[in-house]
C-alpha cells in the first residue's frame, strides 16, 4: 500500500481536539518512487480539490521542487509542468514515517504505506 | 470505501481514485488491499476532511456496531467526508434473509466464524476451539436489520435524501445524496 501525497491532502487529524480542517505534517523516514499512469483528466479536476498551500508545504518535506505557488499559475497546456505535478501528487511514497497532528502532537505513525490513525482508548 | 476489508471493491472502477480504510491492520496488508492506498481508522473517526470525496460506500459494516447511537455516528461520519451533492452506498445484513444466516429472530447476533485450518489452530483473542470441526471458531457481533431500519438511521442522521433502497442478496441497501446544506 502507498501513502501519496494525493491522500495525505484528503485527511486530516482525527484527534477530538482539533479542528478537522488543518493538513497534518508528514514525518518521512522512508520514502519511494512509484510509477502511475499520467491522467491529464484526472488531475486537472483533482486540483480544484486540493488544499494548495497544504500540498506545497508537504512537496516540500518530500523535496519535491518546482510546483506552481498557487492554482492560478497552473498552466493546464504544460505537459512537463503538468507530469511534474502528477509526480508531486500520485507518485512520491512515504513508506515509513509519520502524520503528526499538529493541534495535539500526536503522531500517527506510517508502516508499510500504510498510516495507521485509530485512536488509543483514553483518547475517545 | 468504508471498512474495505481485504480490498475487493477498491479495483472497482480504475477510472476513478479510490480509498479504503478498515479497522483491521492484518485485513489491509492482504495481497489486494495491499496494492491500493489505504489506511487504519475507525468508521466514527474518520481521518478525512469534510466534503473530500464524491461518493463513499460502506458494505457490511456498520451492523458490526453494537448500538443504534454508534450506528447513526458512522453514517453521520460517512455523511460528513462526501461532498454536497455527493452519494452514499450502504449494504447491511438482513433479519429476514434465508439461508446460512437465515432464521434469526433476533436482531443482536453473534455469528460464529470458522478460521481455516490452515491459518493455525492456536486459541487466538476470544476464539474457541470448535471441537468436531479441529479448529477455531471467532463469534462476531452483528445487528440484523429490518426492512426500513437503514432508511430510519439515515433520517435519523439527517443532511440526507434516500435515492433509492433496496433489497440485494440478503442485505437491506440504500443510496443517499448528501444535502448542499448542513455538516
Amino acid at each position: 500500500a502507498n501513502m501519496i501525497l494525493l491522500t495525505h491532502n484528503m485527511m486530516v487529524s482525527p484527534m477530538k481536539e482539533a479542528s478537522k480542517t488543518l493538513p497534518l505534517k508528514i514525518e518521512a523516514e522512508e520514502v519511494q518512487e512509484l510509477e502511475k499512469e499520467f491522467n491529464l483528466v484526472f488531475l486537472v479536476k483533482i486540483i480544484d480539490r486540493l488544499d494548495w498551500a497544504g500540498f506545497l508545504e508537504a512537496s516540500a518535506i518530500l523535496n519535491q521542487q518546482g510546483l506552481p505557488s498557487s492554482t492560478e499559475e497552473i498552466d493546464k497546456t504544460n505537459e512537463e509542468s503538468m507530469r511534474k505535478l502528477h509526480h508531486a501528487l500520485m507518485e512520491v511514497d512515504v513508506v515509513t514515517g509519520a502524520l503528526v497532528c499538529t493541534e495535539t502532537g500526536r503522531r500517527f505513525p506510517i508502516a508499510g504505506g500504510i498510516p495507521n490513525m485509530l485512536l488509543n482508548q483514553d483518547e475517545l | 470505501d468504508i471498512g474495505c476489508g481485504n480490498g475487493k471493491y477498491l479495483s472497482t472502477n480504475p477510472k476513478v481514485w479510490m480509498h479504503g480504510c478498515d479497522r483491521s491492520p492484518n485485513l489491509l496488508q492482504h495481497c489486494t488491499a495491499n496494492k491500493h492506498d489505504v489506511l487504519v481508522a475507525d468508521a466514527l473517526e474518520l481521518p478525512y476532511k469534510s466534503s473530500a470525496f464524491d461518493a463513499a460506500i460502506s458494505i457490511a459494516v456498520i451492523h458490526h456496531l453494537s448500538t443504534e447511537e454508534r450506528r447513526v455516528a458512522a453514517l453521520k461520519e460517512a455523511l460528513r467526508v462526501v461532498r454536497p451533492g455527493g452519494v452514499l452506498l450502504v449494504y447491511n445484513w438482513a433479519l429476514e434473509q434465508e439461508g446460512r444466516f437465515g432464521g434469526f429472530k433476533e436482531q443482536d447476533q453473534l455469528i460464529p466464524w470458522h478460521l481455516n485450518k490452515k491459518f493455525g489452530t492456536d486459541v487466538v483473542g476470544h476464539g474457541e476451539k470448535a471441537e468436531e470441526k479441529h479448529c477455531v471458531v471467532y463469534k462476531r457481533f452483528y445487528h440484523l436489520f429490518k426492512e426500513g431500519e437503514t432508511e430510519r438511521l439515515f433520517e435519523a442522521a439527517g443532511g440526507n435524501t434516500v435515492r433509492q433502497s433496496y433489497y440485494d442478496h440478503a442485505n437491506w441497501c440504500a443510496i443517499v445524496e448528501k444535502q448542499a446544506l448542513s455538516m
